[in-house]
C-alpha cells in the first residue's frame, strides 16, 4: 500500500504537477492584460515608474525566465510576493483564507453525502413511487440550477424576507463567536455549494443501488428468508457504495472551483474573492499559488478516493 | 391656571430635553462602515494605491492639511501656512503637542521624512510626480544629490517647501499622512514596501489601528489622546460586505454606512431607518476617439457624432437619472466647472447629418458614409462587467446607424481592453475617470501626459494647462480653466457622456453627518468620523 502511494506521488504526481504548472504559467502570462494596469490614471506618472515597477515584478523578462524563476522559488517552498501594492507573501494571503474555504468545502461535502446517500437509497427502495418521482425532479433541478442564482434565492428568502439568517459574510467585528452563530453563517453558502453534490450523489446512489438490487446473490439472500431491510442495508448497500466512492475523487475539484463563485456571493472570507481579484488584476504569483494548491489538493483527493476504494472492496489490492 | 402653567413648563422642559438629546453628541458605540473590496494591507500613506487601504489610512494618520467639503485645504497638523508673494515658498507652522499613537511627538522632522522618502531614488510608490516641482527633487531622485534644498526644517514646528516655479496643485498634495520617522528611518527606502509597519500602522490620527482580518474587517479604536479631541464613537469598523446583498446588510443593521449602486436605490430608499444621500462625484465617463486616425482628426466628425448620440436618454433611461450629461472634463462638483460658453451638444441627428455632409462625407454603396477612401465604420471597445455600459454601447450603435455610421461593438475584459488602449490599438473605446480634488487637468490632457489616450495635441490647450498650474490666485485660475473647457468642448477629443453621481446609505442612528453632501460625501471623505455620534 505505502509503496503504491509513494509511486503515485513520485512517478505520477510530480510530473503531472510540473506539466500543469508550465501550461498554467504559459496561459496566465500570455493572456492579454498587464499586472500594472492599476497604475493607469495615476497623475503625473512617468513611463520610467511603470518600467521600474515591471522590472521589480520581473515581468520585463521573457516567459521562460519568469517560469524558471518561479519554479526555483516553488522548489524552495516559496510562492513569491503578490503583485498588488501591498506586496505581501502569496503564502500568507492563501494561509489567511484557506481555513474558510476548507470549512465551506467540507461542510458542503458533508451535506452532499449526508443528504444525498440516504435520499438516493430511499429513492431506489421505493422506485417509481411518488417520493421517487419528486426526488428525481428535485435532483434534476438541483443539478441544473446555477449556484449563484440559487445562492441569491436563498439570501432573498432567508435573509431579506424571513430575516432569520445573516446576509452572508462572517462574524461581525465584536460579535460573540458561538457555534450556533457559526452555523448560521455557514448554512446558506454550504447549502448553495452542496446542492449540486446532494442532487448528484442522490442520483448516483439510486442508480447504483438499483443495479445491484436485482442481482442473483440478492435474490439468494431474499430466498434465504432475510428481511428486505437486511438485504438492502447489509448486502446491497456495501456493493452499491463502491462507485459512489470513486465519485468523491471526481467531486473534490468541482467543489473547490464552485467555492470560488459561492464565496463571492456570500462574501465568505475564503480564497474565492482573492482568486477572482487576482485573475482580474493579472496577479500572476497569486493565480499560480492558488491553482497549484488546488492541483495538489485534487491530486491527493484522487489518491484518497482510490485508497478508500481498496478499503471498501476486499477484491481490490494495490501492490 | 397654575396647573396649566406647570404643564406648559413641563412641555417646554421635555422639548428642551428632546432638542438637547438630538444635538448633544453622545460617546460610545461601534460604527460600521461597509466596504465591498478587501484592503490589501498596505496601510502606509505614501505607498498605498488602493482606495480601500486609503480608508484606513485616512483615520490612522493626519496630514499637514485636510480637504473640506468644498474641496478647499484646511489646517490639520499644520495650524497655518504661508505662501510667499512670488509663489515659490510654502511655509507650514505645525501644531505643538501632536502625538503619534506610541506617544512620541510629531515634529517637522517627521514631515520632512515623509516627503523626502517620496523623492528618494529607491522609493517604490507612485507619488513622486506630484513633488517633482520641489527645488532639487530631480537631482535627489537621480542620486546626484544627498539633500533636497526644497525641503527645509526651520525648527521643530516649522517647515518650508520651495518650488522651482509656482505650482497651484501642490497645496492639496500635502494631505498625505505624516509617517513616524523614529519607527521607519532605519529601514532602507527600497525595503519599506516589505516593512511590518505597513500592517501595523502607527500615525497621529483620531483612530488607532487594532486588527485587520482578511476579507472580514478592519477594527480601529478611538484615540483617547487625539490632539483635536477624542472621537465620539469608541470603535470604527470597516466591514466587508457582498455587493449584491448590501440592502440586506442595511436592513439587518449590520452596517451604518455604505455606498450603494443605482439599481439598489429604490429598495434601500423604502427601508425604515435608512437615509440615502445622492451627490455629484468628481468623475465622468466618455467615449474616446483615436485622433491619430485621419477620419477622427477632423473636429467636425467628432462633433457630429456627439450631436448624433442621445446622451440625455442614456442618462435618463439607462442610468435611471443617476448622472448628469457631461460636455467637458470638469465635473459639476468641481469648483472649476463652468457651463458658460460650453456647447451642450443637445441630441440633434439632423444637424449631425448636416455637419457630416458639409464635411464631405457621403453614403457609399452599402449606406455607410465615406470620404476620400475613408469609411465611417469603426470598432467600439467596451469593457465588460457593467450592464449600463453595455446598454449605452447598444444605444450608441443604434444612434450611429441612423447617421450612416457603422459601429462594430467589441466587448472585452477590462484589463485586456486597457492593453489595447495603452498600445493605441483602438478606434474608439469607453471608460471613465475619477479625478482628484485639484482640477489640474495636466495628468490626462497635456500633450506630454501618459494618459492622453485620444492623442490630443493642442498648443492652446497645453498653454492654458501650464498657465493654470502656475496661477496661484483661485479666481484667475478658474478663469483659465473655463477658457480651457471651452477649447475641449469645441475640439471634443473624446465625447463626454455623464458626470458621476454617488449614492450613500446611512443608518438614521448616525448623527452629525453632512446632510447636504458635496463630492466627498456625508462623512466628508473620512473627516467627520471623529465627530459623528450614534443615537440608541
Amino acid at each position: 500500500m505505502w509503496r503504491y502511494i509513494l509511486r503515485r506521488i513520485f512517478l505520477q504526481g510530480i510530473p503531472v504537477l510540473l506539466g500543469f504548472s508550465f501550461f498554467l504559467f504559459l496561459v496566465v502570462t500570455i493572456a492579454p492584460g498587464s499586472p500594472v494596469t492599476h497604475l493607469r490614471g495615476v497623475p503625473n506618472l512617468d513611463t520610467s515608474v511603470i518600467e521600474q515597477r515591471k522590472a521589480q515584478l520581473g515581468i520585463d523578462q521573457p516567459f521562460l525566465v519568469q517560469y524558471v524563476r518561479w519554479l526555483g522559488r516553488i522548489l524552495r517552498f516559496d510562492l513569491g510576493l503578490s503583485f498588488d501594492s501591498a506586496r505581501r507573501p502569496v503564502a500568507d494571503l492563501i494561509k489567511e483564507r484557506m481555513p474558510a474555504t476548507i470549512t465551506l468545502s467540507v461542510a458542503s461535502i458533508i451535506l452532499g453525502w449526508g443528504i444525498g446517500i440516504p435520499v438516493g437509497i430511499l429513492s431506489a427502495r421505493y422506485q417509481y413511487s411518488v417520493f421517487d418521482y419528486v426526488i428525481t425532479f428535485l435532483a434534476f433541478v438541483g443539478i441544473s440550477i446555477p449556484s449563484f442564482f440559487f445562492g441569491l434565492i436563498l439570501l432573498y428568502v432567508f435573509a431579506l424576507k424571513l430575516n432569520v439568517l445573516p446576509a452572508g459574510g462572517f462574524f461581525l467585528a465584536g460579535e460573540v463567536r458561538t457555534l450556533a452563530g457559526f452555523i448560521s453563517y455557514l448554512l446558506l453558502p454550504a447549502l448553495t455549494l452542496g446542492l449540486g453534490s446532494i442532487a448528484g450523489v442522490a442520483r448516483y446512489m439510486r442508480a447504483s443501488l438499483l443495479e445491484v438490487i436485482n442481482q442473483d446473490y440478492l435474490r439468494t439472500a431474499r430466498a434465504k428468508g432475510l428481511s428486505e431491510r437486511i438485504v438492502v442495508y447489509k448486502h446491497a448497500l456495501r456493493n452499491a457504495l463502491l462507485p459512489i466512492l470513486t465519485l468523491l475523487g471526481f467531486m473534490i475539484p468541482s467543489i473547490f472551483s464552485g467555492a470560488v463563485i459561492v464565496e463571492s456571493i456570500f462574501a465568505w472570507p475564503g480564497l474565492g474573492s482573492l482568486a477572482i481579484q487576482a485573475v482580474n488584476e493579472r496577479n500572476y504569483p497569486v493565480i499560480m499559488g492558488i491553482n497549484m494548491m488546488f492541483a495538489v489538493l485534487i491530486f491527493f483527493g484522487s489518491i484518497i478516493a482510490d485508497i478508500s476504494y481498496a478499503f471498501a472492496d476486499p477484491r481490490i489490492r494495490y501492490e | 391656571m397654575n396647573r396649566r402653567l406647570i404643564l406648559v413648563l413641563l412641555l417646554l422642559l421635555s422639548l428642551s430635553v428632546v432638542v438637547s438629546a438630538a444635538d448633544t453628541p453622545v460617546q460610545g458605540g461601534t460604527f460600521r462602515y461597509g466596504i465591498t473590496v478587501n484592503p490589501r494591507g498596505m496601510f502606509n500613506p505614501i505607498l498605498y494605491t488602493e482606495v480601500y487601504d486609503g480608508l484606513v489610512i485616512d483615520v490612522v494618520y493626519d496630514g499637514l492639511i485636510y480637504i473640506d467639503g468644498n474641496l478647499q485645504p484646511q489646517p490639520k497638523v499644520a495650524k497655518a501656512w504661508e505662501i510667499s508673494e512670488d509663489g515659490l515658498e510654502i511655509t507650514f507652522y505645525l501644531n505643538e503637542g501632536i502625538k503619534f499613537h506610541d506617544g512620541v511627538e510629531l515634529t517637522a522632522k517627521d514631515v520632512a521624512y515623509t516627503y523626502m522618502t517620496i523623492l528618494h531614488p529607491e522609493y517604490t510608490g507612485v507619488r513622486y510626480g506630484n513633488f517633482e516641482v520641489l527645488v532639487g527633487a530631480e537631482e535627489y531622485k537621480e542620486g546626484k544629490a544627498d539633500t533636497v534644498p526644497g525641503i527645509e526644517i526651520i525648527d521643530d514646528y516649522t517647515i518650508k517647501f520651495k518650488v522651482k516655479e509656482p505650482h497651484a496643485p501642490l497645496l492639496t498634495s500635502f494631505g498625505y499622512g505624516i509617517l513616524p520617522s523614529h519607527l521607519l528611518e532605519d529601514i532602507p527606502v527600497g525595503e519599506l514596501e516589505q516593512a511590518a509597519f505597513n500592517l501595523n500602522p502607527i500615525g497621529s490620527g483620531p483612530f488607532k489601528f487594532v486588527e485587520f482580518m482578511t476579507d472580514q474587517h478592519v477594527i480601529l479604536e478611538a484615540n483617547d489622546d487625539y490632539f483635536f479631541g477624542r472621537p465620539n464613537i469608541d470603535t470604527l469598523v470597516y466591514q466587508k460586505v457582498a455587493q449584491d446583498t448590501i440592502p440586506i446588510y442595511l436592513q439587518q443593521n449590520r452596517v451604518d454606512y455604505v455606498e450603494i449602486s443605482a439599481e439598489q436605490y429604490e429598495q434601500v430608499k423604502s427601508m425604515p431607518g435608512i437615509d440615502v444621500y445622492i451627490y455629484e462625484a468628481l468623475s465622468y465617463n466618455y467615449i474616446c476617439f483615436n485622433m491619430r486616425q485621419e477620419r477622427f482628426a477632423d473636429a467636425a466628425v467628432r462633433q457630429a457624432i456627439t450631436y448624433g448620440f442621445d446622451r440625455q436618454t442614456y442618462v435618463d433611461v439607462i442610468l435611471e437619472g443617476f448622472g448628469i450629461v457631461a460636455n467637458a472634463p470638469m465635473p459639476t462638483a468641481s469648483w472649476a466647472y463652468t457651463s458658460e460658453g460650453v456647447d451642450d451638444y443637445q441630441y440633434n441627428p439632423e444637424l449631425a447629418a448636416q455637419i457630416l455632409a458639409d464635411a464631405g462625407w457621403a453614403p457609399g454603396a452599402d449606406g455607410v458614409l465615406e470620404k476620400d477612401g475613408m469609411r465611417l465604420e469603426f470598432e467600439f471597445l467596451v469593457p465588460e462587467g457593467s450592464r449600463q455600459t453595455e446598454q449605452m454601447a447598444l444605444l450608441f450603435q443604434q444612434n450611429m446607424e441612423d447617421l450612416g455610421i457603422k459601429v462594430d461593438l467589441v466587448f472585452m475584459e477590462f484589463s485586456a481592453a486597457v492593453d489595447r488602449v495603452d498600445a493605441r490599438e483602438f478606434d474608439t473605446f469607453t471608460m471613465g475617470w475619477s479625478l482628484g480634488v485639484d482640477p489640474d487637468p495636466h495628468g490626462i490632457w497635456h500633450s506630454t501626459s501618459l494618459w492622453n489616450d485620444p492623442g490630443f495635441y493642442n498648443d492652446e490647450s497645453d498653454r492654458l494647462i501650464e498657465a493654470g498650474r502656475r496661477e496661484t490666485d483661485p479666481e484667475k485660475r478658474k478663469e483659465i480653466y473655463a477658457e480651457w473647457q471651452r477649447i475641449i468642448n469645441r475640439e471634443l477629443p473624446t465625447m463626454f457622456l455623464s458626470y458621476g453621481v454617488t449614492l450613500s446609505a446611512v443608518n438614521q442612528r448616525v448623527k452629525g453627518i453632512d446632510t447636504d453632501p458635496g463630492p466627498l460625501g456625508p462623512l466628508v471623505s473620512r473627516e467627520l468620523l471623529r465627530t459623528i455620534w450614534l443615537e440608541d
